[in-house]
């Protein structure tokens, strides 16, 4: 089964899609700092909002609503 | 040797799962609004009561169901993709995951603006990952430049309506039978000719 992201649920098919190529974080590229290291609460809803209006062309708020109730159900997040 | 007997969270645990089965099962055959839980206590041979031992509320319990149909989407949507390029590709795996899924998914397409606010977002983060598997085709043919240069996020909203409008109409499409099946080659070659700078790839 593909593992997906533990922060935005992103499928994870290859290594170059976890967080600095490596197999072995949970976590997706897009979920990453620079560093490798996991954004926070806030950086990963930015992200994953401007993806939503980039991917599906939601409005900005909606889709930080959306984004908000997906990151929600997301281990990372669940019971923050 | 006698069976062990189960202890009583993994009975807990298999009434859980056969309450979701039962309610996948009525939601595929009334839909999402309109399944009942007493009916889903009867599908899973439990007492209305437990229904409500498992699920708070008739809404939990839908969304739970779709979370579940969601997972199972998703993971075989994945499944499908794997190992294939191209946007061809990536499209006949949404069409034969959605075709497996179709009597489901169609109800989730009709019902979805109707669930209440968490069901809901179920189904947005089932459409996301749809999202996610066309939208990487759609920039890797747009980085190519085989692709007609337009938004991909309108290229994207394009397929799902042409898609969904059919399956929200399956009994003008295709009467009894799957409309994937019958129609499904039809829209991807469409879409397909619409998009490609070279019609036909």
């Amino acid at each position: 089964m593909v593992q997906k992201c533990v922060s935005c649920g992103m499928p994870m098919r290859t290594p170059q899609e976890h967080a600095a190529g490596d197999e072995s974080r949970d976590y997706c590229v897009h979920c990453a700092r620079s560093d490798g290291s996991m954004k926070s609460y806030d950086e990963a809803l930015a992200g994953m909002t401007a993806f939503l209006v980039k991917t599906q062309g939601f409005d900005q708020e909606a889709a930080r609503k959306a984004a908000a109730g997906m990151m929600a159900e997301m281990p990372a997040w669940k019971d923050r | 040797m006698a069976a062990r007997r189960l202890t009583r969270s993994e009975r807990k645990k298999a009434t859980w799962g056969r309450l979701r089965e039962a309610s996948v099962r009525l939601c595929t055959r009334h839909g999402f609004l309109h399944v009942r839980t007493l009916d889903v206590a009867r599908a899973a041979g439990v007492s209305h009561g437990a229904v409500f031992k498992h699920f708070p509320s008739r809404e939990a319990l839908v969304e739970a169901t779709i979370q579940l149909v969601g997972r199972r989407l998703t993971d075989r949507l994945h499944e499908l993709a794997q190992g294939r390029a191209g946007l061809r590709a990536a499209l006949a795996a949404y069409l034969e995951c959605v075709g497996e899924f179709e009597p489901l998914y169609a109800r989730l397409v009709t019902e979805a603006p109707h669930l209440p606010e968490r069901a809901r977002r179920c189904w947005l983060g089932i459409q996301s990952a749809v999202c996610i598997h066309v939208w990487q085709a759609l920039a890797e043919e747009e980085r190519r430049g085989t692709i007609r240069p337009m938004p991909l996020h309108l290229l994207f909203n394009n397929w799902i309506g042409l898609v969904h409008h059919y399956l929200s109409q399956r009994d003008l499409f295709a009467p009894r039978s799957s409309v994937i099946a019958r129609c499904g080659k039809e829209l991807l070659e469409h879409f397909l000719s619409l998009v490609s700078v070279q019609p036909g790839r």
